[in-house]
């Protein structure tokens, strides 16, 4: 059977809050390019702390969320940290070879949701009629 | 200010981010100073995170650092374990993109005043899935089968052509129970294993009987059923034909354990034996190979064969035997809960399968296993199976018409 161990790694304490933004749907480019280094919009807060999105000519408002279970961000441990823990743990040989592990990155608390409709940004309206 | 150049990334100006909002009708007025540009990462990380929903006590015990596990295996879900609780992960997809910001500041942390300030914000992955946990009982049974394959028949019978040498530790059952450590440890005291030189082992039968039969001799020699036993003295006496772990094990697993003065008695070697389980055990003895049994018949056998001063009742042998009070001789027979299937519907079935019709107190000993917080013994009836009432007596039977 395999056995993974989840565990944040300094032992526990301390561990980093990260945050999500929750779009309906998809975010796509016009264009199938790779979405990397490319802006997304501008993020504000009213000073109600009410968060607007702007995304191209979309306006969302959104609401700030604390998630009621929290979620945990895991990532696999890298080879060079799974040969390093089944060194140590020679003892049980024959199940290190099955060890593998996950750690927690980051634990995500809040998270800030758009699920109303995007409005519509009109850019060009007609000067003259 | 944001820092002016970041590699790859085409920074925004105050006047990009003021021209939009003025596009979309916005007051800067109204909004904070602070502006969060929001990026893709340069490296997107879309399938090297997993999202795992966190239960409170899951939470608390990654944060104190103890140790959380997820154990799967082709054949069977994988399930996710601390110390003491199992649960089952569940994948849950979502039509919504859940953007991933490793930094992010809310509201209520940001300036109302001041001038414009203009942060970016990585997003490092868009994820669309998560896993969920959800409590669940233990499947345990494969513990009782992995030990039964190869039961201890005492020390001469080890090696010989009986032997599989199929015997398991500690940590060989936590990689094939899925479960957590508790749960495992008090599965194996639910099925009586006893750790024998590193090796979790169930006695055979006729051995323990053997075992056992030895240590009332010596208590009713010695007069322990009413002084207490002596550990220390019974394993030295027994020293030369039983091993010191198989005899602790038979005392202890016979001992009372709900007395309060155990407690204080445990570090003096001294134990009391549970008449209760001293005749449960004769009963198991008497009825496991023999079938139907009359039952005033058994009953005569049953209580010659324990020991002087111990008294039989039905209440010990409470899911262990059941008897049919309607044939003519009235007869008992061996029917064991610890043998019957764990998942719930099964059960039921093979319940009303040995028996069309049960009182109350007939199927709770059957089924009491099953109950959790939320549902108890009442509870689980009313769902699996149909009551009617039969010479003013309530009855369950099975719900399916037959």
């Amino acid at each position: 059977m395999v056995q993974i161990i989840v565990q944040i790694p300094t032992e526990g304490k301390e561990c980093k809050e990260w945050a999500i933004v929750e779009l309906q749907g998809d975010l796509e480019t016009r264009h199938p390019v790779p979405l990397n280094h490319n802006f997304i919009g501008d993020l504000h807060f009213t000073h109600q702390d009410a968060p607007v999105l702007i995304i191209g000519h979309h306006i969302l408002q959104g609401k700030v969320i604390s998630l009621e279970k929290p979620l945990a961000v895991l990532t696999k441990c890298s080879e060079a940290n799974d040969s390093i823990i089944s060194a140590e743990d020679t003892s049980s040989l024959s199940h290190a070879a099955h060890r593998s592990s996950y750690q927690v990155k980051a634990i995500i608390k809040r998270k800030i949701l758009f699920k109303t409709r995007p409005k519509p940004i009109i850019a060009h309206v007609p000067k003259k009629l | 200010m944001a820092s002016e150049k970041r590699n790859g990334y085409k920074n925004r100006t105050l006047p990009d981010i003021q021209c939009v909002l003025e596009l979309a009708k916005l007051e800067s007025k109204d909004l904070k100073p602070c502006v969060q540009c929001l990026f893709f990462s340069g490296q997107l990380e879309n399938d090297s995170f997993k999202l795992l929903e966190l239960d409170e006590p899951v939470l608390q015990a990654l944060q104190s650092g103890k140790k959380v596990e997820i154990r799967g295996d082709p054949s069977e879900n994988a399930v996710l374990v601390t110390d003491s609780a199992t649960y089952e992960l569940k994948e849950a997809e979502t039509s919504n993109s859940m953007l991933m910001l490793p930094k992010l500041t809310f509201g209520p942390d940001l300036h109302g005043d001041g001038n414009t300030e203009i942060i970016n914000r990585e997003v490092t992955a868009v994820v669309h899935n998560y896993y969920e946990l959800r409590p669940i009982k233990p499947k345990l049974k494969k513990l009782r089968a992995l030990l039964m394959e190869n039961p201890y028949r005492g020390k001469e019978c080890e090696g010989d052509e009986q032997d599989t040498y199929q015997n398991h530790t500690f940590a060989e059952l936590q990689s094939t129970v899925q479960a957590s450590d508790q749960e495992i440890k008090a599965g194996l005291a639910k099925i009586n294993a006893c750790e024998i030189q590193g090796f979790w082992r169930l006695l055979d039968l006729e051995y323990s009987a053997t075992v056992l039969y030895h240590i009332v001799q010596l208590c009713e020699e010695r007069n322990w059923f009413i002084e207490g036993l002596n550990m220390e003295e019974c394993c030295e006496v027994l020293s030369e034909l039983f091993p010191r772990e198989v005899v602790e094990h038979m005392v202890r697993s016979h001992s009372k354990h709900d007395d309060s003065c155990m407690e204080t008695d445990n570090s003096s070697n001294i134990f009391y034996l549970s008449e209760d389980k001293i005749c449960k055990h004769f009963a198991e003895m008497c009825l496991r190979h023999s079938g139907k049994f009359n039952l005033s018949d058994f009953l005569k056998a049953w209580q010659e064969s324990v020991p002087h001063d111990m008294k039989t009742s039905f209440s010990q042998i409470q899911g262990m035997a059941l008897i049919d009070r309607d044939s003519n001789p009235e007869v008992i027979w061996y029917y064991n809960v610890d043998d019957l299937p764990e998942d719930i519907n099964e059960r039921f079935e093979v319940l009303f399968d040995e028996k069309k019709r049960w009182s109350l107190e007939e199927i709770t000993p059957y089924v009491r296993d099953l109950t959790d917080d939320k549902t108890d013994v009442g509870a689980l009836l009313t769902k699996f199976a149909r009551a009617s009432t039969q010479n003013g007596i309530k009855m369950f039977s099975s719900r399916k018409t037959s």
